[in-house]
Parts: structure tokens; C-alpha cells; sequence
């Protein structure tokens, strides 16, 4: 089936992908992303948070963003 | 044949180093340098933003947007659902991360401009696992700082220059769009006792201007090859 994936990684991606049927959101995260941490990013399918064993349909949009992007004077 | 507009330069600005290799360059569109000096000064705190850069050139900054951010006058941090929010308004927009996300701006209160623990932290967490990425900072005595630094290949990084492109063809400033999107996404913290606003009925003035001067005479020196000042 396919999804759009989004992420910052590498050179960045925004595209649409081929995934198996039942594929969950920590399948998918540990496929794409495998040097990095879940902690570090905010998940969302549809624009709505999920959780880490919700599977993906056909069509779904599916974003992993960095959070805490942080800034501080000296 | 009509002609067609172009956000490439009519030429580009050269710069070499010492060894006389053409150096990168970070730069700005007149309109998007005003809109991020405009944000700097427009309260009394730190805020921050993406460089949305032009597709044929990744070091041409071309617009500063802002995400809802929390902060005081001497740190901001973005809120999460805004930075997912804004990737994917900018992959609607039909951007591609690479235009969008690889300049990370924020300004810094006084005059320095070099990266905290926190930057680089953030940075290296952040920004660490994309191909290429910039940290860029702006202080309000108008000192810039901006390193680009490579993920991938043989890794590496370096200062890069800072100016303002006026080669470029520009837009006019927009104030009341400026300030609503001030007003909508940069939200000082409340409970923010620093912030010279809020605690000027607390403070004796020789206290404040001790203060003021510990900001703009930092105590230490960073040892780099060259600092960049973007001259408007």
C-alpha cells in the first residue's frame, strides 16, 4: 500500500512510499530512522498524534518531526 | 518572449578565504533580513524561526517564518505541534525539507552572537541527522553568527559569512502582517523574572545596568577564525 511519509532526515522527505499491509507507526519509524530515537520526535498520521503500534492504512499521511528545538543566549 | 521573474541573482556575491577558495556565503533577501530583524526587536525577548531558502540556491534565504514558540529574554523554544504543523503547511505549500528546515534561526539578548550549550545541543540532536543544516544566530546589538555544518560524506563544518543580497529582487515590508504573526506565535513566558520588562519595578536601576553590562561584556572570548556582521 502506499503512504505519504514525512521527515527531516538525510536530505529531507516528502514523498509518497510503498509499505506492507499492517505495518505499524514503530515498524515504520525504526524502517526509515534507524540510527535515531522515537523520544526525540513527534509521530503524527493525519495530523494527529498517535500511538506507537497504531497501523497504517492506505493513503495515510504520516509525519516525524524533531521536537525540542531549543535556544538559549550565552 | 515575456520575461520571467526569478528569484536568482543577477550575479553572485564572491567571497574567498585566506587560501583563496570561493567561500560559502549565507544570505539574505533584503525582505527577509528585515523581517528577522524586525522580529528581534519587536519585544523584549529571544525568538526564533526557520530560513525558508530558495530552491536553486539552499544558502539564499528568501523568507523568516516563525512557528508558535515559548520565550524569554534569554531562551526560546518551539512548540512541537507548531513544528509539525509547519512541515507539513510547507510540504502543502510544495516545498521540500531541504527548502525549508535546513536554516535554524534565533537571536541572542546583548551583543553575542556565538551558540550556547543549548544551541549546540540542540544543533547536534536536531540538525545532527540531516544531510546539511545551518545554525544562525542574530543579536540584538546586530552581530551575526552562522555555521554550516555537513552530516554526511566526509562530515565537516565551518563559519560562513553573513550578508544582506540586495541583487535579489524583493518585496516591501509588511508590518501589520509582521506583528500578527508576532502576536500569534511568539509568546514570552509569563513566569519569566529576567526579562527587564517584568521585573523593572523590581529592580534598582544601578542594579539594571549591571546587568545590561554583564550581557553586553561577556567575560570570555571565543578564539575563531573570522565573525561575520551583516552591515544592512
Amino acid at each position: 500500500m502506499r503512504i505519504m511519509f514525512i521527515n527531516n532526515n538525510g536530505s529531507g522527505f516528502a514523498d509518497y512510499i510503498d509499505v506492507q499491509e499492517g505495518l505499524t507507526v514503530i515498524d515504520l519509524f525504526e524502517r526509515q530512522m534507524p540510527d535515531c530515537k522515537p523520544e526525540d520526535y513527534l509521530i503524527r498520521v493525519n495530523r494527529q498524534p498517535v500511538t506507537r503500534d497504531t497501523q497504517l492504512a492506505e493513503g495515510d499521511r504520516v509525519s516525524i518531526t524533531p521536537t525540542k528545538i531549543e535556544g538559549a543566549g550565552c | 518572449m515575456k520575461p520571467q521573474k526569478s528569484n536568482k541573482p543577477a550575479h553572485r556575491p564572491v567571497q574567498r578565504d585566506e587560501s583563496g577558495e570561493l567561500a560559502q556565503v549565507l544570505r539574505f533577501t533584503p525582505a527577509a533580513w528585515a523581517k528577522l530583524y524586525w522580529f528581534c526587536h519587536h519585544g523584549e525577548t529571544e525568538i526564533g524561526g526557520f530560513g525558508i531558502t530558495s530552491p536553486s540556491d539552499p544558502l539564499l534565504v528568501i523568507d523568516f517564518v516563525t512557528v508558535k514558540q515559548k520565550t524569554t529574554c534569554v531562551s526560546v523554544i518551539f512548540d512541537d505541534v507548531a513544528v509539525a504543523d509547519f512541515f507539513e503547511d510547507q510540504v502543502d505549500q510544495g516545498r521540500k525539507p531541504g527548502e525549508f528546515s535546513r536554516i535554524w534561526c534565533h537571536t541572542h539578548p546583548g551583543n553575542s552572537p556565538f551558540p550556547s550549550s543549548t544551541d549546540e545541543e540542540t544543533f547536534a540532536r536536531v540538525f545532527g541527522h540531516c544531510d546539511w543544516a545551518v545554525m544562525f544566530i542574530l543579536a540584538c546589538g546586530g552581530k551575526t553568527y552562522a555555521r554550516l555544518r555537513f552530516n554526511i560524506g566526509p562530515r565537516g563544518e565551518m563559519l560562513v559569512p553573513v550578508l544582506v543580497d540586495y541583487s535579489v529582487a524583493f518585496e516591501g515590508s509588511n508590518h501589520e502582517a509582521w506583528k500578527a504573526e508576532y502576536d500569534a506565535n511568539v509568546k514570552p513566558d509569563p513566569t519569566d523574572r529576567m526579562c527587564w520588562g517584568l521585573v523593572e519595578s523590581e529592580l534598582d536601576p544601578e542594579s539594571e545596568v549591571e546587568l545590561l553590562e554583564q550581557l553586553e561584556e561577556p567575560e570570555w572570548e571565543l578564539d575563531l577564525e573570522y565573525e561575520s556582521e551583516v552591515i544592512p
